[in-house]
């Protein structure tokens, strides 16, 4: 690392891209990829697996299960050996062991720790305070809204947002943290306050390879987080959007964080599991209430009714980890920078409050004459109060 | 020897005016049919004779040959069976030569010899309107709706010739050409509630906007649609003989009064073909729906059931307000200068409400994206249309009435008509600056859509268009205002899901 903390170009050991080798062999998970760099370390594992050294009783037994060592051999080729290397240094991928001093404190202590991580970008971004932001990817506008409101805020408070860089609300977040160091792009111009100088970076977690973009519509966010943060996986380089990628990519992002928020999640999903690992960790688990007639908020209002703490305000979440938010609301004072409405433009707003509805249900009901309420609806649209999704309108409130 | 015959023979949706040449000459006893005539027109040779015979006229038993010229097109159809006759009866000298000069013949021949009425009988006497027509009684009506000056009938072959020989009077062809005075349209007063889709209506009709329906099941767009006719104005002249031509070629059921008067509404089955649709088919060149549908309404429900191919052959009428349709042997033009209305759910399961609505975002984007994004685009105006509320369907009052919205329609079509000679949609992308003038605050509200994207330059110039027509219809024909560029804005809503797309 140089001065200001950032690794332009790692000079990377034999020992790392034989790890990374390792983790690119085929069928390896997790756990086998653990039971073989802890119990061999890393060069004999090596060896182990091209069978030029007998393998001790425990591993033979794994080696013995599914023809894995027949796979396994087949793989582990010098070829295999050269592609990583070839890889790691065209993408400049920085490859941890847990035995690292740079491998995440947090996450070395971790009984399901992954043996080797994949990093871009740059890791001082954990000495910053961490809170997780989750939620369905068939998010609401208002819970996007919250959601990217929420993490400009962090940031610019200097707490790192960790997030999945899926679509939906993980996009939101990260969109929100854009937002805060200026970057961010121009659809929500109105709602844009002066960038921080020293916003927090944004963390990343992502279930693919730290070189395979996913969704590929995210590409510009993937290069914003690993030029201004730091982009996690213990999914090998070349490692595709595969589903079981995903729920065992939730525990190192409930791992890695202080406090995890879920924004909006229905009774069941990807958000569900995150705040399974999250608990099994002793995460706080906080959620955003939301209208108990949306779907999308099953999930949130399920987690308040057991107990988790509610966010409506980013100084719930300060508190949480007991930051002074007040201090933060001195400087950097937390109101709406949009043009308030006026007194009938407020009866648009509420009207669209509790329901997304269409133009026509809108007009029949506040029963004003439609031009009138056009005129309404396209002020509000352009002080980013309203938004209209596929025909429906949603208001822009925080729930 | 040689005898020369006026009639006409149909193509595509107008008549051609064809001289049926006969020569009776020495050889064997035959009868020939040359100039391209189609397998109706070749068995007319069948029921000429027959009908000769039945008569008691003598058949000529030399060779006769028949030719109609000119003979590089094709012929169909059997109007040409009494032209044939009457050429062979002077040919053959059973008629003086000048006897028939000033006549053309559109009729069919049965076997007793009498007179039947033909498909298309508008357009095939509207090509020898000049003349004095002989038809059968029952294409009399049609006769005198395409204008021929003078139409006679006749009840036979015996008829005809005793009046060419001046021994007997033509059929008087009288009845008055009435228009439709009454047709089925339904009334808008049906339609209870929904202010924004009545708008939409009428704005479409005001303005010859083409308009997309987007509601769930129930919700009353056919409903709508079909009222579309009872506000749009009346047939000009010209207007109700072409349509009359069009719906008369393509047998179509004709009103009682034979000419067609109001707005003709049609409705395919999403199941169309391609040549249903547009034209073309037959060696005929049948007109498609888009011709049957000129002048009035062209209205596509379910319109993601029909084949992507079908609606992709639409832009260009759309564009055009015509369709050429080439085949092997002909290229035909044919007039399509509909108004588009089309249907369609908003989503797969047809609720698109959030939270009610199960479908994925995938299957939402997948069922969005069988509209070809310039099909789209080609539709001014784009309403949702919501379920009536049950307190409008159970206790409310009717609407306002056809006729009402109808006279506002007239008012706003005047002054479109006035300023640029044509409808608002037809105004010219360089004409908008002096006959659609915005005010400043509507051209900024105009400047901010353009900036976050959300309208293309063509979409600006329909905006515009529409404003321009609610405009009209609020009683403001000089200065369009931001109310009306907000309006029209919301009557063109966007089906893509922002979903997937910006945060």
């Amino acid at each position: 690392m140089n001065a200001d903390g950032r690794v332009l170009v790692q000079t990377i050991g034999d020992e790392h891209v034989t790890a990374a080798a390792l983790a690119s062999l085929p069928l390896v998970g997790p756990q086998r990829l653990r039971l073989l760099i802890n119990s061999l370390g890393v060069t004999d594992a090596w060896r182990t697996v091209r069978g030029e050294t007998p393998a001790p009783d425990h591993i033979a037994a794994l080696l013995a299960k599914d023809d894995l060592g027949r796979v396994w051999r087949a793989a582990a080729t010098d070829e295999l050996w050269r592609r990583t290397a070839e890889v790691i240094a065209t993408h400049q991928i920085q490859v941890l062991l847990a035995t690292d001093p740079r491998y995440p404190a947090l996450l070395r202590a971790d009984h399901a720790a992954p043996a080797v991580l994949f990093a871009r970008g740059n890791l001082s971004a954990f000495t910053h305070r961490r809170v997780g932001v989750i939620g369905t990817r068939a998010a609401s506008a208002a819970g996007r809204h919250f959601a990217r409101t929420l993490c400009r805020e962090l940031a610019r408070a200097d707490v790192a947002v960790v997030s999945g860089l899926a679509r939906g609300i993980d996009a939101a977040a990260h969109h929100g943290v854009c937002d805060a160091q200026g970057h961010g792009d121009d659809d929500q111009a109105t709602d844009r306050c002066p960038p921080s100088p020293r916003a927090a970076p944004p963390i990343a977690v992502v279930a693919t390879g730290v070189d395979v973009v996913y969704p590929r519509e995210h590409a510009a966010l993937w290069q914003h987080v690993i030029e201004h943060g730091v982009l996690l996986s213990e999914s090998a380089p070349g490692c595709g959007p595969d589903a079981f990628r995903f729920p065992l990519r939730n525990r190192i992002l409930a791992a890695i964080s202080e406090v995890l928020v879920v924004v909006e999640s229905r009774a069941r999903g990807g958000s569900m599991i995150t705040v399974d690992e999250a608990l099994k960790r002793n995460v706080t688990v906080m959620a955003v209430p939301g209208s108990p007639q949306s779907e999308v908020s099953a999930g949130t209002n399920h987690l308040l009714s057991q107990g988790a703490a509610p966010v409506c305000h980013v100084d719930d979440v300060m508190m949480a980890l007991g930051l002074n938010h007040r201090h933060h609301n001195e400087h950097n004072e937390y109101n709406d920078s949009r043009t308030p409405p006026s007194a009938q433009e407020r009866l648009v707003i509420a009207a669209l409050q509790h329901r997304p509805l269409t133009f026509d249900q809108l007009v029949e009901v506040l029963g004003q004459p439609i031009a009138e309420v056009a005129l309404q609806l396209g002020r509000l649209e352009a002080h980013g109060w309203v938004v209209a999704n596929a025909g429906w309108w949603e208001a822009l409130v925080s729930p | 020897m040689f005898a020369s015959v006026r009639s006409t023979t149909l193509l595509g949706v107008v008549g051609r005016a064809v001289d049926v040449e006969v020569h009776v000459g020495v050889g064997l006893p035959g009868f020939t049919v040359v100039g391209q005539p189609d397998e109706v027109c070749r068995e007319s040779r069948d029921r000429v004779r027959a009908a000769f015979l039945s008569r008691g006229f003598t058949w000529p038993n030399r060779r006769i040959t028949v030719n109609l010229a000119p003979s590089g097109e094709r012929k169909g159809g059997s109007g040409l069976d009494l032209a044939i006759a009457i050429a062979v009866l002077i040919a053959d000298e059973q008629l003086p030569a000048d006897a028939a000069s000033r006549y053309a013949f559109v009729a069919e021949l049965g076997l007793d010899g009498s007179l039947r009425g033909v498909v298309g009988a508008a357009p095939l006497v509207g090509a020898v309107r000049d003349r004095c027509v002989v038809v059968a009684a029952s294409n009399a009506v049609a006769a005198r709706a395409a204008g021929a000056k003078e139409v006679v009938v006749a009840a036979d072959l015996a008829h005809v010739v005793a009046c060419l020989r001046g021994e007997a009077t033509w059929g008087n062809a009288d009845d008055a050409v009435v228009g439709d005075t009454a047709p089925d349209v339904p009334d808008l007063a049906d339609v209870r509630g929904q202010p924004v889709a009545r708008l939409a209506l009428e704005v479409a009709a005001a303005g010859a906007h083409h308009l997309l329906l987007v509601g769930p099941p129930g919700a009353g767009k056919s409903m709508l649609a079909r009222r579309l006719p009872g506000i749009l104005p009346p047939l000009t002249h010209e207007q109700a003989l072409m349509c009359t031509m069009v719906h008369s070629a393509a047998h179509v059921p004709m009103p009682a009064g034979a000419r067609v008067s109001h707005a003709p509404f049609r409705a395919p089955h999403h199941s169309v073909s391609l040549v249903g649709l547009i034209g073309g088919g037959t060696a005929a060149m049948r007109p498609g729906e888009v011709t049957l549908a000129s002048e009035g309404v062209l209205f596509l429900d379910e319109l993601g059931e029909f084949a992507p191919s079908v609606l992709d052959a639409l832009r260009q009428p759309l564009e055009a307000g015509e369709v050429v349709v080439s085949r092997a042997r002909t290229t035909l033009t044919f007039p399509a200068r509909f108004l588009l209305v089309a249907a369609t759910n908003p989503c797969p399961c047809g609720s698109g409400a959030p939270g009610v609505c199960v479908c994925d975002d995938a299957a939402r984007a997948k069922y969005v994206r069988r509209f070809s994004g310039p099909l789209l685009d080609r539709f001014d105006l784009r309403v949702s249309v919501g379920l009536p509320k049950v307190d409008d369907l159970v206790d409310g009052v009717d609407g306002e009435s056809s006729a009402t919205v109808g006279e506002r329609v007239r008012a706003a079509r005047a002054h479109a008509l006035q300023r640029s000679g044509g409808t608002n949609a037809d105004i010219k992308v360089d004409e908008l600056d002096h006959a659609a003038p915005i005010t400043p605050a509507a051209r900024a509200v105009l400047r901010r859509e353009l900036e976050v994207g959300r309208l293309s330059g063509r979409g600006l110039h329909r905006v515009r268009r529409v404003a321009r027509t609610i405009a009209d219809l609020d009683g403001a024909p000089d200065l369009v205002g931001e109310e009306h560029v907000a309006t029209a804005l919301r009557l063109r809503t966007s089906l893509a899901s922002l979903r997937s797309a910006t945060p």
